[in-house]
């Protein structure tokens, strides 16, 4: 009796150890890593958009070290899927927060267990080229006005700046050309404006009117170059030399003098009495 | 006279506000609402993230749940992932992740019912799901956000897409602290017109913008000047494609104020006016009826004309808005009426600017001409310039110039660059100026040594003739006595005044990081400058240094030198400023 029953544990025993074994996959497993969506009605989605149809008794386990995990899966988490050939099911997940370079070749053992139905039409609309956001040198090659006097500070102004109005400063490098390089990635689309540092000093186009901004497009290469041609600015439209103010003398080097004339009647922006306002003797306080 | 061109202003101001608005009827609103447990912008990235509980409402009511949600503002694209609930109208569905491409019109969708599939969504249809049309390869990849620091914490953001972003119960990184707001705004948009300004310079402005939508945009900003030291101010945007219009009031927290206006409307392709209102008032406390207030006006209208251009622009200025003031404050006149209570000062002028066009057909030589017609009003005189006592209150002129010039020429290494510009002006008062401006640059680039090299000589001559009355005109002046002190102008100084100068300049770029810009100016003025009342420094230097301190911020300082002309040499402060 007692032999009998040493016989049937030891078969028991037998069996259960080598029940593990006898569920484990035929073949060779293969590996597909990228970062999770979703797991979710027994498939596990990837950021690539594609699925894999999970094994009833997937297991999870850390990525680096293999053993058991208190991470789960779900979005923006890493995950190496251990597939099954044979099932075209995943039996494991190996999770991790560290970032992965995901997949981007597939075998053709992955390539079969993808659950998502193939693509089957084209889509037109969908076009680009191709960047990896590699720095590019642009240099920006701005021509002013010959009226643009030669001391005058000149600006490049972007949407991907704010359009602050002094954002990239440019430095005279010709009598009628002003520089200045930056490196942006490749990919970058922007469109810009040219400034003398106010939007009160913006460029115009050669018939005084506003002009739309100047797009650009930083391409895949090594160095590029943006240029612009201004014709003249808002605040001088016709390119003129700013005339004199009341009671100043009129030279070429004082269109504008700092100081009130001694010796003539003031201005119209200081009233006999002084200026009622908050800023006496000023002209009107334009923004900047 | 003055309420008939106060209330023309004011009606300009309705139609521009009216028409704008009418337009700005005609655009669809489309905008996302987000809340979640959190809500996180980047701005180096211009990325919205969003995590725990994530509700997306778009504009036709469609309402969509999941687990993380990210977007990129300037892509304009976005990706909800994780248990993801579509519910509207005509679609409930449950799914994996959902991407949206408004600028493809496309939503693409992973369903979790049954087999996966791609469903493709044509704008935002949703009962045509259009399974197994081709995806775009990137739709559903999260951006890589790592070792990046929030700008903005938040628990809820309105977006509107291309323009702007508005955060909810928002923490702003500040100084290295997140400090709480209960709304902040973020503007993205390609429109420069939302960063129109209509606030005078301050040494420093920190603006708080708490309310945006498609078309509008409100700020609070503190700011630091000279004459008001710390105070909050308020600016109110509206803005559409060819139209915006700028409100604002500096200082809201002072007892004198200016409240400014700007408008501006593109009417059609070839025209476009623009409009500044400014009132300055003043009276007692915070809250008050201004004891006293002046204005301005300026309207300015630009048509384009074949291969050439039309400007009209007016100033108005008035000095009494609420009436004279007291006695006390009007001691020139007869000591209590100013005429410029009823007649106040204006001027206005039309120009004509032609296309740049080529002087010879096989020849670089290329000009523009302009005409000018302009008139001045001023019951105290105008234009009566510069010895006519007491000036005649109205000035009427004329002129006519144009500018001759090449661009570069090439001789060898160097770039040889002139131009000459002359203009002639006629007044009524019987005198005329001539202005002429002739400037040569010659510039080489020293590619291996990073070195640009400029030189530039101008000569720049302003003529006021007066015939017979030319002596009476100008007079020797004297003993000027300015600030600065006394100075003595020389007796040969009629009216005929001269400026040459010499400009030198230095630009070094050994990389793209770091550039150093010199430039020294020496000028030869006749009659010479005195300090205060005109003429310029016969000597300057500017020093100009830029260097990148991080991978986001550069910093740029200039001072000036002025060899001690009205007692100065080194200009007071370094100019500081921080670019991206």
């Amino acid at each position: 009796m007692r032999r009998r029953m040493a016989v049937v544990l030891t078969a028991v025993a037998v069996l259960f150890l080598a029940l593990p074994s006898l569920a484990q996959p035929q073949g060779t497993l293969v590996r597909f890593t990228g970062q999770l969506l979703d797991v979710r009605n027994g498939y596990v989605y990837f950021s690539s958009g594609d699925a894999f149809k999970l094994s009833p008794s997937y297991t999870v386990a850390d990525y680096d070290t293999g053993a058991s995990t208190t991470l789960r899966p779900a979005p923006k988490v890493f995950a190496r899927a251990v597939l099954d050939p044979a099932t075209k099911e995943v039996v494991e997940l190996d999770l991790t927060t560290r970032r992965l370079a995901s997949d981007s070749a597939y075998s053709p053992d992955v390539q079969q267990a993808i659950a998502t139905k193939p693509s089957t039409v084209t889509a037109p609309e969908i076009k680009g080229v191709a960047v990896s956001g590699r720095e590019v040198a642009v240099e920006f090659i701005v021509t002013v006005p010959p009226s643009t006097p030669i001391n005058a500070e000149v600006y490049i102004s972007t949407d991907a700046g704010g359009w602050n109005p002094q954002e990239i400063k440019l430095d005279r490098v010709e009598g009628d050309r002003y520089r200045a390089v930056r490196r942006l990635a490749s990919g970058t689309r922007f469109v810009f404006r040219v400034t003398r540092g106010s939007w009160n000093s913006v460029e115009v186009g050669q018939d005084g009117l506003e002009v739309p901004p100047h797009a650009f497009f930083v391409k895949e290469s090594d160095a590029q170059s943006a240029s612009a041609t201004v014709y003249a600015w808002s605040d001088n439209r016709s390119g003129a030399p700013q005339p004199a103010q009341p009671g100043a003398v009129p030279t070429p080097f004082n269109p504008n003098p700092f100081g009130g004339s001694p010796l003539y009647p003031p201005s119209r922006a200081t009233p006999p009495g002084g200026f009622p306002t908050p800023r006496p003797g000023q002209p009107p306080n334009r923004p900047g | 006279m003055l309420h008939m061109r106060t209330l023309g202003l004011l009606t300009l101001a309705c139609i521009f506000f009216v028409s704008a608005t009418a337009r700005a009827g005609a655009v669809p609103s489309t905008s996302l609402d987000i809340t979640a447990n959190s809500v996180d912008f980047f701005y180096n990235r211009y990325i919205v993230t969003a995590d725990g509980n994530v509700r997306l409402r778009l504009s036709d009511g469609t309402v969509i749940r999941g687990e993380t949600f990210t977007m990129d503002l300037k892509l304009n694209r976005y990706l909800m992932a994780g248990d993801v609930h579509i519910d509207g109208p005509t679609i409930h569905q449950t799914g994996a992740a959902l991407a949206g491409y408004p600028d493809l019109d496309r939503t693409y969708f992973l369903p979790a019912a049954g087999t996966p599939e791609r469903d493709t969504y044509y704008g935002l249809n949703w009962k045509d799901p259009h399974v197994g049309r081709e995806q775009p390869g990137d739709a559903y990849h999260f951006p890589d956000l790592t070792g990046e620091r929030p700008y903005i914490k938040a628990v809820g953001a309105r977006i509107v897409p291309k323009t702007n972003a508005l955060f909810t119960r928002a923490l702003v990184y500040t100084a290295g602290a997140y400090l709480p707001v209960p709304h902040y705004a973020i503007v993205f948009s390609a429109n420069s017109h939302f960063f129109e300004n209509a606030f005078p310079g301050a040494r420093a402005d920190v603006g708080i913008p708490f309310n945006a939508s498609a078309h509008s945009l409100s700020a609070l900003h503190v700011r630091n000047d000279a004459f008001n030291g710390t105070y909050l101010a308020f600016d109110q945007h509206f803005v559409w494609d060819n139209a915006y219009i700028v409100a604002a009031i500096d200082p809201l927290t002072q007892e004198q104020r200016q409240y400014n206006v700007l408008g501006y409307e593109r009417f059609s392709p070839k025209f476009e006016s623009r409009l500044f209102l400014q009132e300055s008032a003043g009276g007692p406390g915070i809250i008050y009826q201004p004891i006293n207030a002046a204005g301005y006006g300026q309207l300015q209208l630009n048509a384009g004309l074949h291969r050439s251009g039309l400007s009209y622009t007016e100033d108005n200025y008035w000095q009494y808005l609420l009436g004279i003031p007291e006695p006390q404050f009007d001691t020139i006149a007869t000591n209590s009426y100013d005429p410029r209570w009823r007649e106040h000062p204006m001027d206005a002028t039309l120009s004509w600017t032609g296309y740049e066009n080529r002087l010879f057909s096989h020849a670089p030589l290329l000009f523009r001409l302009r005409t000018i017609v302009g008139m001045a009003h001023d019951i105290y005189g105008y234009g009566g310039f510069p010895n006519e006592l007491p000036p005649p209150p109205d000035s009427f002129y004329h002129t006519f110039g144009g500018t001759l010039y090449t661009s570069g020429l090439k001789l060898g290494p160097y770039t040889f660059t002139p131009s000459y510009d002359r203009q002639w002006t006629w007044f009524n008062v019987p005198h005329e100026t001539d202005a002429r401006d002739a400037r040569l640059s010659l510039s080489r680039s020293f590619a291996r040594q990073h070195v640009n090299a400029l030189l530039t000589y101008e000569v720049r001559t302003t003529d006021d003739y007066w015939g017979a009355a030319q002596l009476a005109a100008y007079p020797n002046y004297g003993v000027i006595t300015t600030p600065f002190g006394s100075y003595t102008t020389p007796d040969a100084f009629r009216g005929l005044a001269t400026s040459r100068g010499w400009t030198g300049g230095l630009v070094y770029t050994p990389t793209q990081y770091f550039t150093v810009n010199l430039q020294l100016a020496r000028f030869y003025d006749f009659p010479v400058p005195v300090p205060g009342y005109f003429g310029q420094p016969p000597w300057q230097f500017t020093g100009d240094i830029r260097f990148r301190i991080s991978r986001q911020v550069q910093v740029d300082l200039t001072r000036a030198y002025y060899f001690n002309f009205a007692n100065q040499r080194w200009s007071p402060q370094f100019g500081i400023q921080f670019s991206p």
